[in-house]
């Protein structure tokens, strides 16, 4: 408990020192301006990294415009094997459908709902720095946040098999991360992530946190599509740990990075991703607690694609 | 009996094509009222920028090549289910038009034609998009 609230302690430093240090930009521009007598131009931001704020399950620093609506559909099929499933398209799916809104430029909230495990979700993206095109500041960093719960029968979430201690909280699941990417020309933007994992309630022989590194990537191939991929790496920190390892024999280990790499076409109002992904769980919490499939092993990726739609109003 | 049914059929079909390919008739957009501000806008990206071929050329293929199509003839692909013809950037006509009435009628709109102001937030890079369209004159 004491290390949550160390790591609880550091994130919240950090995203402190990191508003801070933007106040303290703003208004050193603000007071250069009043002590010139002539206009000084203002800092163009470069165009997005990414052209849509989602890539695979991550979340990109690109956020739309204020008064914008976007509509997400993300499906999953089954994990490609040898079974009679024809790629995985006859297999097991997941599906999330899920609605974000920009409030402002640089905040964008979101509602959405998963098939597996019945999850519905609230996100939220917040950008805390824009690159500019002079490159005095050369990187975009955005924080999101995303709050999962999960739905099933209240004796699910028991935590005494019916002896009267559930509580809602059991169901919540939390996803912090820190992004940082940077269009390095017309045809390359990259990005790096760092985030932390807590679910409120899990089995016996599982964790409740989880520290991961995220990196994703676009690459332009042609006028309207680009190749992308992305990975999520979970931090073996021994201090975050409930349960070692080699606690059972036959518990499942579910610490394999989550890795995905497909094509993505963008037009003015749609944005469509098809891939291979190792894990099935579409949130990022899920993909990052919860993926045992090893994407180098056979049967260790599923075919996946997204689709999103914008409306300005 | 057989005869006249054929008659019917043939009267039915021909009655059907007529009014769809009437239905398809796309009429021609008419006279833009574009405010004197905007007809006065003048372009900050010279002819020749670098940034016509690069970021109005990719700014354009996402935004506006699906109606206007890939040389800017009006051939796109969703051109033809539009009630309004989307027009021929080659032609002498569209290009004796001013950067300022360009602008207006790229990035503000009416009826069919978006506004894109929100897709396209930076003004320099709308202004090499209307660079871009000046490179399709024939």
């Amino acid at each position: 408990m004491k290390q949550i609230y160390r790591i609880l302690k550091i994130s919240a430093l950090t995203l402190f020192t990191l508003l801070a240090f933007q106040t303290t930009v703003l208004a050193q521009e603000e007071a250069t301006q009043d002590t010139t007598v002539q206009e000084t131009p203002k800092e163009r931001p470069v165009r997005p990294a990414f052209e849509s704020g989602l890539l695979f399950d991550a979340a990109t620093t690109t956020l739309q415009p204020s008064k914008t609506l976007e509509f997400i559909l993300q499906h999953r099929f089954g994990y490609i094997n040898n079974a009679d499933n024809f790629f995985g398209i006859w297999g097991a799916s997941n599906i999330r459908v899920g609605l974000n809104y920009s409030v402002l430029d640089n905040l964008t909230v979101g509602v959405g709902a998963t098939k597996n495990k019945r999850i519905q979700d609230l996100q939220v993206k917040y950008r805390v720095l824009e690159q500019t095109r002079s490159n005095s500041i050369p990187v975009t960093v955005m924080l999101y946040g995303v709050t999962g719960i999960e739905g099933g029968d209240k004796a699910l979430w028991d935590q005494s098999a019916g002896a009267g201690n559930y509580k809602f909280s059991n169901r919540m699941s939390y996803f912090g991360q820190l992004n940082v990417s940077r269009r390095f020309n017309d045809n390359l933007s990259l990005q790096v992530g760092g985030s932390f994992t807590h679910y409120n309630c899990v089995d016996s022989v599982y964790n409740h946190d989880r520290a991961a590194l995220s990196f994703a990537g676009r690459y332009k191939i042609s006028p309207q599509g680009a190749l992308i991929v992305a990975g999520d790496f979970p931090l073996d920190i021994e201090s975050l740990k409930d349960f070692k390892k080699d606690a059972d024999v036959n518990t499942i280990i579910y610490d394999k990075p989550n890795l995905s790499i497909g094509f993505e076409i963008t037009t003015s109002t749609h944005a469509f991703q098809i891939y291979l992904q190792s894990a099935q769980g579409i949130l990022p919490q899920e993909d990052i607690m919860w993926n045992d499939k090893d994407f180098f092993k056979k049967g260790g990726f599923l075919i996946g694609f997204n689709l999103t739609r914008l409306w300005n109003f | 009996m057989k005869t006249s049914i054929k008659l019917a059929a043939i009267i039915c079909t021909a009655i059907l094509f007529v009014t769809a390919n009437m239905a398809m008739a796309q009429k021609a957009g008419g006279p833009w009222t574009i405010p004197a501000n905007y007809k006065a806008k003048k372009s900050t990206v010279k002819a020749g920028d670098a940034s016509i071929n690069s970021i109005g050329k990719e700014t354009y293929n996402k935004h506006c090549k699906s109606c206007h199509g890939a040389k800017g003839l009006g051939d796109g692909p969703k051109a033809a289910s539009m009630k309004t013809s989307t027009g021929d950037f080659s032609t002498a006509k569209f290009q004796a038009q001013t950067d300022g009435e360009l602008y207006y009628m790229s990035f503000i709109g009416r009826n069919e034609m978006p506004n894109f102001e929100k897709k396209i937030l930076d003004e320099a890079d709308r202004w090499a998009v209307i660079g871009y369209i000046r490179t399709m004159k024939k």
